[in-house]
């Protein structure tokens, strides 16, 4: 931030990446680091929001689930033992925090992996829909269409595809190189619905 | 920049090239509000570390307070309710609050870019503060026990008021 800073006092972190950067700025966090913690929460925030509109939560609903969680985080950080882990927890942490903020119909219930299935779920469109390009308008609308459980899926493919957020994939076992059969079965009805998304809307 | 599943039959390509796209739309069309950040940031920027966080309790809809609007809002923590109610005095608010179980707790009220606001719930787990000013708020329940000793730190998700 400061320009002026000399080589003695850059952070710790400075200059590296990924899990190795997170595992530093935790360390330093838990010494009392503030700038170690918004480090953490400016570059990981957007992928705690991808992950909590994952579980189809609204926009309202999605900021209070990504505060919470980084609450959480600070009364947990001293148990984060294994700082390659912090992704890992923190996905999994908004993800259940979401199912529980989830009430469907004003029901307390939580969002189960069996219900998300059958979800439809209403991805929503920006306002400005006709600005937008066509191909693109088409393939948004056919993403709202899959259910809960397919969007997030992909949402976490495209996620842990980003060299930034490669520890996705580690922490959710989802492999390079691979698409296993319900992440096939997903992308598959978005392509029928892309095909059948025409001039239908 | 992006490795997604790099197969090289024709759907897999297909696959890939919808991916991207899809990388690129969910940025694009859902973006992360561009103030979270420093909400976040403000609501983590606590003195102690050790608290606990009150879920907002939403009835039915997610519709909320944002933005000004008058209205009631209930966080539940374990076994504490604390439900606030905001009236609008121009740029100021007053809030009513309920702590339940009762206690003369110390409660704290957090402006970004203000003084903080205290006071203590009486017996009953009522509090007022008359006059606090808008923008991002946070709410802090500084519990005591029956000794009036002082114990747990529940806090709020930040409201926009």
């Amino acid at each position: 931030m400061d320009e002026l800073h000399t080589a003695d006092d850059r952070p710790p972190w400075d200059g590296l990446e990924g899990t190795e950067r997170h595992a530093v700025c935790v360390a330093a966090a838990r010494e009392g680091n503030r700038d170690a913690l918004d480090v953490l929460v400016t570059e990981l925030n957007p992928l705690l929001w991808h992950v909590a509109r994952g579980q189809g939560l609204d926009r309202a609903a999605a900021e209070d689930v990504v505060q919470t969680v980084w609450l959480a985080f600070l009364k947990n950080i001293e148990n984060i033992n294994e700082p390659k882990a912090l992704v890992g927890y923190l996905v999994v942490t908004t993800r259940r925090e979401a199912r529980r903020t989830w009430t469907p119909n004003k029901r307390e219930t939580h969002l189960s992996d069996e219900f998300a299935e059958q979800l439809e779920s209403n991805t929503g469109l920006p306002e400005d829909v006709t600005l937008m390009d066509d191909r693109d308008r088409r393939l948004w609308l056919a993403f709202g269409r899959l259910t809960t459980r397919c969007q997030e899926l992909l949402r976490l493919t495209v996620l842990a595809g980003r060299a930034e957020y490669r520890a996705v994939a580690e922490a959710l076992a989802m492999p390079h190189g691979s698409i296993g059969p319900t992440r096939g079965r997903c992308l598959n009805l978005l392509r029928n619905y892309l095909e059948t998304e025409g001039g239908s809307r | 920049m992006n490795e997604i599943d790099p197969r090289d039959d024709r759907r897999g390509l297909e696959d890939t090239a919808v991916l991207s796209e899809l990388n690129r739309l969910v940025d694009e069309l859902d973006p992360p509000p561009a103030d979270l950040v420093d909400r976040v940031k403000f609501a983590i920027a606590l003195e102690s570390l050790d608290v606990e966080v009150a879920r907002w309790e939403r009835a039915g809809s997610f519709a909320g307070v944002r933005g000004g609007q008058t209205g009631t809002i209930t966080f539940t923590v374990d076994n504490l309710t604390l439900m606030v109610n905001f009236t609008s005095t121009g740029s100021r608010h007053r809030i009513d609050g309920w702590l339940v179980p009762a206690g003369e707790h110390t409660v704290e009220v957090r402006v970004a870019d203000h003084q903080s606001s205290c006071t203590r719930a009486d017996d009953g787990g009522r509090f007022v503060l008359p006059d606090v000013p808008a923008g991002t708020t946070q709410i802090l329940v500084h519990l005591v026990n029956s000794r009036g000793e002082p114990g747990r730190t529940v806090v709020t998700p930040t409201i926009m008021l």
